[in-house]
């Protein structure tokens, strides 16, 4: 019973909420150059409208090609079940622990960059070169930061160090935890194909990672492809909030009602966060390619040091 | 020399019958050794039947014994020079590794080898296969340590003649001396380290007592074993034979040197630090770690910067048998604090991914072998658009490269996960230097991890996708079916191990049992078969069965809804964006070069990047006749390492062979009477 509600909760809050952080981050963005903007809900709009598009597919593409969508899509939604929304559900067990997240993303990741290589296309083959070294720098501080937090949890498991992050009323204040937070941030920036890492916004061949990758895409394998990474990218902010800004503890009401109003101050935390990242996004610049190795190691570096401080003073 | 047969213990024949087995199938290859296709179906079946033998026998072995050891003396006259085959779980945990990859080897030497028929003396190499299995085998079961040398002297040398056996090529000839040479070195310092065991217990025993060891002499021996096996296993920086060596075999061959052969080393590893010497100081552990680490970023950064298969498969085994040796540190830096739970964890952990890269790195072997096969070349920028003219063979290389990148839902996940949760559960239990080793080997994991996902994904993406690169790549055919049923059974072997580990970490837990009195398992409860109840140790569990189910409903769930919000599917087939100029031909994609390219410009102070390029003008400038570009990568444990040492050595021994080979008789007759002087000095005074 617990199961079927995590369940359901987890998959539907997940898929519903993720193209809203992408309307409300493009909104912000063009709010702040002075632009009207589409409408918050645009991706659900443009998502819905692909699914009915013809799909374009390359002679040259191969099975890997029309498997690629259907595997980045279920993997984001599968680490989602690893990363809870609201902690008042507890379910018996999980799929698995924060190691298990990352080799779920892996999954994902290792398909995205074969099917960019599969229409032998230059762009392609850029792209997925470009998100191998990314994404190799950026491993180990999300390795490293995410296993600090669960020592301190004595934990790997993503749910017990939410639950035990709630006994900690303000993670942020405690130094351990600002260093983890930080790299973390980093992380997450480098991970969902985001300013100053990446440029969503562009398709010029200098800028684009991700956008490289998916760019044989159209119709509804194009609609699967983006619907994942935007499910990826809440996962992560989920993992951010949840676990660094804990909100369970002030909830006293148990049964539907306490979940219904957690539910509401995530749905809060998330709305927030994406204004924080469209600001940041809109006063910083992309930078260079080879400029990102000093970003992936001053988030290791971080990690490292809140690693350290965990022995200094303790969880 | 008097030959009896004692047999000791508990029965368990049937090791014998598989060596006898294998013996047959040695004498088969080399009575047919006129008729190729005959020797080589006819050896490589009853191969098939000595793995099986071999595999029920361990199996039975670990099922069934638990510290009792089967052993059987073939007694010579000679004192010391017995055959002493003593079976215990850990031999037959590492036999039961070497069966299986030689089952599906076998199978698929059948349809490999045919390309030699009438080419090459298929029965020599058939008996030469053969006596590599076979001693390898003896290896494990040897009971003292002058048989599990003797054994391993006919591995490394007839591995030897099998590295060279395409000996017409230039290169292969100098790959095998190097290996030759190398593993002597090695072996050198096994040698010393046995008869050190001897001059201090007056016995070769390898399963006797080392107590009679005073300490420092067990770190020396320590230090002579862990170099000495160190090379055969290929740690850095004694790698440098490995991916010369294991690219020039045929890939049969190299399947089992690289899925097997390097595992000898871990086997004596255990066998003779753990079991023997006992561990008695954190340092050998810590040191063992640091070797792994080493290996595991520097093995994977090296096979990232190759674009010959073989080359790229040869540096992922220095890879992992980092990851082995990180497992097999924290397990003894565990025991040597007494911390006996995580010291049996670590060490599940490194027979796991002993056991299971053998069956991926043996796969990607045999799916090398496969391409050469089809195609005739080992370089990756001379295939491409594979998927469509061998889609079986592509789908199972899909499946290797997964498991060897750590992905769910197969077995190289859950052996790392099992590393990474030792390394997890020893911060904390040692001093702050530990714990940061703990947490930079974590580090250098998820980096290794991240590396050979692309890795992979640049062997399999250059090769099998996109456009052919040649006119070999685009003639390829689909290979014999024997060899795509050889490499399925290690797929799904792959794939089994991967969603139900329990049973397989079961087996592994059986022999941690046996060797040390203590059961993981037990302790686990249950965290992995049911995933009801999570890990007792820190509340950590992972379910890659319903993983895979989760991500199979989620399939189905997305296919469903599109269909019912998207109506009919409704494909166009078109060509590849190419900026609307001309079509795209294959010169245009990513080369394997230039996918690595960003990784090697980051990591340039490791690979030390140069590069030339030459262009040869024309009527003008503007229009270059050709233009030749040439990158290359600085192997920096040779230029800064091995050539100062071995021009050091040579200039050496210049100048005492001009000192003392003087070319004249008199001084020769010197030495003939100083020698025979001393002799008798000797012999009067001792």
């Amino acid at each position: 019973m617990v199961e079927a509600v995590y369940l359901i909760v987890q998959i539907s809050v997940i898929i519903l909420i993720a193209p809203l952080v992408n309307g409300i981050i493009k909104k912000i963005k063009a709010l702040t150059q002075k632009r009207t903007g589409g409408p918050l809900l645009q991706m659900y709009y443009d998502l819905f409208k692909m699914l009915k598009k013809t799909a374009v597919v390359s002679d040259v593409s191969s099975w890997i090609f029309k498997v690629t969508p259907f595997i980045v899509f279920s993997t984001a939604v599968a680490a989602a079940l690893i990363v809870p929304v609201t902690t008042l559900i507890k379910p018996r067990w999980f799929p698995g622990d924060l190691i298990m997240l990352v080799s779920i993303f892996a999954l994902g990741r290792f398909f995205m960059m074969l099917a960019a290589l599969d229409a032998g296309s230059t762009f392609g083959g850029m792209g997925a070169s470009r998100e191998a070294m990314i994404s190799s720098l950026i491993e180990p501080s999300i390795i490293v930061s995410l296993i600090t937090v669960g020592l301190i949890a004595k934990s790997t498991s993503v749910f017990e160090i939410m639950n035990f992050m709630q006994e900690i009323h303000n993670p942020l204040i405690h130094p351990v935890y600002i260093m983890s937070f930080c790299a973390l941030v980093i992380i997450i920036i480098a991970e969902t194909s985001r300013i100053p890492v990446d440029d969503p916004g562009t398709h010029l061949e200098l800028t684009m990672v991700h956008e490289a990758m998916v760019l044989e895409y159209s119709g509804r394998n194009l609609a699967l492809m983006e619907l994942g990474a935007a499910i990826k990218q809440l996962v992560f902010i989920t993992l951010l909030v949840n676990i660094f800004i804990p909100h369970d503890q002030l909830i006293n009401i148990t049964g539907f009602a306490g979940i219904g109003i957690s539910l509401l101050v995530y749905l809060l935390k998330i709305v927030v966060v994406s204004i924080v990242i469209a600001i940041a996004e809109v006063s910083t610049v992309k930078l260079r390619l080879f400029s990102i190795p000093n970003l992936a190691a001053l988030s290791f570096i971080l990690s490292f040091i809140g690693f350290l401080q965990y022995f200094v003073f303790g969880g | 020399m008097l030959l009896i047969i004692h047999n000791i213990g508990e029965h368990n024949s049937l090791f014998l019958i598989a060596i006898l087995l294998y013996l047959i199938a040695a004498v088969t290859a080399l009575i047919l050794i006129k008729h190729h296709k005959l020797c080589n179906i006819a050896s490589n079946i009853i191969c098939m039947a000595a793995a099986l033998v071999g595999a029920a026998a361990s199996l039975i072995k670990i099922f069934t014994g638990t510290t009792q050891t089967n052993s059987f003396i073939l007694q010579s006259t000679i004192p010391q020079l017995s055959m002493n085959i003593r079976i215990d779980t850990l031999s037959a945990f590492f036999v039961l590794c070497l069966s299986v990859l030689v089952f599906s080897v076998s199978i698929y030497s059948i349809g490999y080898i045919s390309h030699y028929y009438g080419k090459r003396n298929v029965g020599l190499f058939n008996f030469l296969y053969v006596s590599f299995i076979l001693s390898m085998f003896l290896l494990m079961i040897a009971g003292n340590s002058v048989f599990f040398y003797i054994a391993w002297e006919a591995m490394s040398i007839i591995s030897y003649f099998l590295v060279i056996f395409e000996s017409e090529r230039e290169e292969n000839l100098r790959a095998g001396k190097l290996y030759i040479i190398m593993t002597h070195l090695g072996t050198a310092f096994l040698l010393i380290g046995f008869m050190m065991m001897y001059s201090y217990t007056q016995s070769f025993d390898i399963f006797g007592s080392s107590a009679a060891i005073p300490a420092a002499a067990k770190n020396l021996m320590f230090v002579f074993f862990l170099i000495g096996f160190g090379t055969k296993a290929g740690v850095m920086p004694l790698h440098i034979w490995l991916p010369q060596a294991h690219p020039a075999a045929p890939s049969n061959v190299s399947a089992l040197m690289s899925g097997i052969m390097i595992k000898t080393a871990i086997y004596g590893m255990i066998r003779f630090m753990f079991c023997y010497l006992q561990i008695q100081d954190v340092w050998w552990g810590v040191v063992i770690l640091c070797v792994g680490i080493v290996s595991t970023v520097l093995g994977v950064a090296y096979a990232l910067m190759e674009h010959n298969i073989k080359k790229i498969l040869a540096f992922s085994s220095v890879e992992n048998i980092g990851i082995i040796l990180i497992g097999l540190g924290v397990s003894f830096i565990a025991f040597a604090q007494n911390n006996e739970f995580l010291g049996g964890l670590a060490l599940v952990a490194a027979l796991l991914h002993t056991f299971n890269h053998t069956l991926f790195k043996g796969g990607l072997f045999l799916s090398a072998g496969s391409i050469q096969y089809a195609t005739h070349t080992k370089e990756l920028d001379k295939l491409g658009g594979l998927i469509k003219k061998m889609p079986i063979t592509a789908l199972m290389v899909l499946c290797f490269s997964l498991a060897i990148s750590a992905v769910v839902p197969f077995n190289g996940f859950v052996s790392e996960w099992l590393v990474y949760q030792s390394l997890f559960l020893n911060i904390g239990y040692g001093g702050g230097g530990l714990n940061i080793l703990s947490i930079l080997s974590i580090a250098a994991l998820g980096l290794a991890g991240a590396l050979a996902a692309a890795c992979f994904v640049k062997l399999f993406g250059i090769s099998f996708l996109g456009l052919p690169r040649s006119d070999n790549a685009q003639k390829a055919k689909e290979v014999p079916a024997t060899m795509n049923i050889g490499m399925g059974m290690l797929a799904g072997l792959c794939l089994a191990s991967g969603l139900f580990p329990g049973f397989f970490i079961d087996i592994a837990d059986k022999v941690v049992r046996s060797l040390t009195g203590l059961s993981i398992t037990a302790n686990l409860q249950g965290g992995f078969l049911n995933a009801t109840a999570p890990l007792v140790v820190s509340g950590n569990s992972i379910a890659p069965l319903e993983i895979l189910i989760v991500i199979l409903a989620l399939i189905a769930g997305a296919l469903l809804i599109i269909r019912l919000i998207g109506g009919k599917y409704i494909e166009r087939k078109y060509g590849t964006w190419d900026c609307g100029f001309e079509a795209l031909n294959s010169r245009m994609q990513y080369t394997a070069t230039g996918f690595s390219k960003p990784l090697r410009i980051v990591f340039s102070i490791l690979y030390r990047p140069g590069r030339k390029v030459e262009i040869e003008e024309g009527i003008s400038s503007y229009f270059p006749t050709s233009i030749k570009y040439k990158v290359w990568t600085e192997p920096i444990f040779e230029k800064y390492f091995y050539n100062p040492v071995l021009n050091m050595v040579s200039k050496i021994s210049l100048k005492i062979i001009n000192t003392v080979q003087t070319g004249s008789i008199h001084a020769y007759l010197i030495y003939i009477f100083i020698a025979v002087l001393t002799l008798m000095l000797y012999n009067r005074l001792a």
